[in-house]
């Protein structure tokens, strides 16, 4: 059963659309894994499905909502939620009181109390990792800390799908591993995941569909193998800046060719 | 300086978590209660000691919608004059009961600035502050101008006899108790979450499930009840109010600087603030006639410059000039 369908959807900034005529269904208990060169549209299409920005043409759907008629406060009512790419802590606010605030008034919140929500985001931070600076202010947090509130927040509004925005970004291989274990037991938990990233072998890992962006258009869709040997999508992912390297070495190449070419007669010169 | 140790000098002054530094928050409290003994130990500097406690009662009012929900409002001083013109009016009808005034004032400023917050709350940063400005200019001359509020000549208001006359300073102190109590209360709500999730961020504080309007709205009406209760019991004490008393500049600017100066979305700043300013500004004012409004001037300059949290920070603070120093450079880094 689809959980979420994107049909048809653009999005345009003044002249350029950023996305266009995008359709995919995500099912149910899924994980999608987005994919694109920089500047393909992820992080746009991320706006839509979590209702940020009204798409300009098409619609995503919801339980048969259309995500664009309802605010972006009720959006994670419904079960949407999601992290920022660049993170939105409340800065004055411990890292427990920031994940507490989703837990208030998240899909939840209506009948949690304010002591079951500080629980709630104890709790969440110890799967997160962040339980021994529960009480320290946002503020303080790392880079890869603020990866793990940014998820422990989203996580807080009890979501059904999960919109994971680079949350790897900046994270060594083995806190790259430990959030995948991480994705993988939220996901085993029925939440649907739909996470854009630009580590590969991340997204490879944990998608069991991929989907591929390029220039707002979608290119390719299917399981990840599949997806990553289709020409298609060398060429407009992996080919681009494959040729350009190619291109470089050649020149770099072609100099030191002329350099060694060069040498024997410098000392006659 | 490196980043760690800038950052661990934060960790020991930062006022972290939305209830503020406890130790000013008994500080206030303690200050509170021996206000309570004024009118029979200090019985001469009754008038005094209530213009303070007014003037608390209406930074905690400014603090509920500048200081926790982040919205700058120039235009409190709008409820603190309807407040005023409540328990006028009521007078002029026969009423001459404080609780009555200060629930009558209570649900019309309330209402009134959901009303008007409806428009401009969907204003932000300094749009939102020239907003609240031009409602305030707006409410003084619509006031001004109604033969119902007695025009500009003012109404007068009936006053207890001279024997009685404490009962307005001990209505001014449960108020301001009251405005103290709300915002320890409101802090520790789910509200209070709220209205800092957006004063620190609006965009993420929607997409967790907070409505941003709606509590915009809910904070500047809570504003705008306690400085409207803070104007109903002012009035029947003056005895007399007319446009230029209600809508007085020093009652929109002292409450701000009164919360900068504290502490900002703090439940303890305000009333530190409040007691420290007033207290130097009437001393000021006696010395100096007219050239004590530069002092506050001269006040907003040093503590954005050296105090940007206030001075309820400075009780958190461990290690001397040279912590504080560390961390006024991670603040402004």
């Amino acid at each position: 059963m689809s959980a979420l369908r994107i049909a048809d959807v653009g999005m345009r900034f003044g002249g350029l659309w950023a996305l266009r005529e995008v359709s995919f269904e995500v099912e149910r208990g899924s994980v999608v894994g987005l994919i694109g060169p920089n500047g393909s549209g992820k992080t746009t299409l991320m706006n839509v499905i979590s209702g940020v920005y009204k798409p300009t043409t098409g619609e995503v759907r919801y339980a048969g909502r259309r995500i664009a008629d309802v605010p972006t406060h009720e959006v994670c009512h419904f079960g949407i939620a999601r992290t920022f790419q660049v993170v939105k802590p409340f800065e004055s606010l411990t890292v427990r009181e920031n994940v507490a605030v989703g837990a208030m008034y998240g899909r939840d919140g209506g009948t949690r109390s304010t002591r079951a929500s500080f629980e709630r985001a104890q709790e969440l931070l110890e799967i997160v990792g962040l339980a021994q600076v529960a009480q320290r202010p946002a503020s303080d947090l790392t880079a890869p800390n603020r990866k793990r509130l940014e998820v422990a927040k989203a996580l807080a509004l009890d979501p059904e799908v999960l919109l994971l925005d680079e949350v790897m970004a900046g994270l060594n291989a083995t806190e790259v591993d430990e959030a995948l274990e991480l994705l993988r037991d939220v996901n085993r938990r029925g939440v649907t995941l739909i996470v854009v990233e630009h580590l590969m072998k991340a997204i490879v890992s944990i998608s069991t569909t991929i989907v591929v962006l390029a220039e707002g258009r979608k290119i390719a869709q299917g399981a990840p193998t599949e997806v990553l040997a289709s020409p298609h999508v060398i060429e407009a992912y992996l080919g681009s800046r494959w040729a350009k390297r190619q291109e470089q070495l050649r020149v770099i190449e072609a100099e030191r060719a002329e350099a060694e070419h060069m040498q024997p007669h410098e000392p006659n010169a | 300086m490196t980043t760690a140790s800038a950052s661990a000098a934060m960790r020991k002054v930062s006022l972290a978590g939305i209830m503020g530094n406890r130790g000013a928050l008994w500080a206030a409290v303690i200050l509170m209660l021996l206000l309570l003994l004024v009118p029979v130990a200090l019985p001469g500097y009754q008038t005094l000691f209530r213009t303070i406690l007014m003037y608390v009662a209406l930074a905690y009012g400014w603090n509920t919608i500048g200081g926790y929900t982040g919205y700058v409002s120039f235009g409190n001083v709008t409820f603190f004059g309807l407040g005023a013109y409540c328990s006028a009016l009521l007078s002029a009808h026969g009423v001459n009961n404080l609780f009555a005034d200060v629930a009558l004032a209570v649900v019309v400023n309330a209402a009134f600035a959901a009303l008007v917050g409806l428009p401009i709350l969907r204003l932000k940063g300094h749009y939102f502050g020239i907003a609240t400005l031009g409602v305030a200019l707006a409410i003084t001359d619509i006031v001004g101008n109604l033969d119902a509020f007695g025009g500009t000549g003012g109404l007068a208001l009936k006053t207890v006899d001279e024997a009685h006359f404490s009962i307005y300073y001990y209505a001014a102190w449960l108020v301001t108790a009251g405005a103290i109590g709300a915002t320890f209360l409101v802090a520790r709500s789910k509200l209070g979450y709220a209205f800092v999730a957006l004063r620190e961020n609006e965009e993420a504080a929607a997409v967790l499930g907070i409505a941003p309007t709606r509590y915009k709205i809910v904070a500047w009406a809570i504003s705008a009840a306690i400085a409207g209760a803070a104007g109903a019991v002012f009035a029947p004490a003056n005895g007399f109010v007319d446009p230029s008393i209600a809508f007085a500049e020093d009652a929109n600017v002292f409450p701000i600087v009164m919360t900068i100066l504290g502490g900002i979305g703090t439940v303890a700043g305000p009333f530190i603030g409040a007691i420290i300013l007033s207290g130097v500004n009437e001393l000021l004012a006696r010395w100096f006639i007219k050239v004590h409004t530069l002092f506050f001037g001269a006040v907003i300059v040093a503590v954005v410059l050296l105090l940007p949290r206030g001075l309820v920070w400075l009780f958190g603070l461990r290690g001397g000039a040279r912590t504080w120093l560390k961390s006024l450079a991670a603040y402004k880094a």
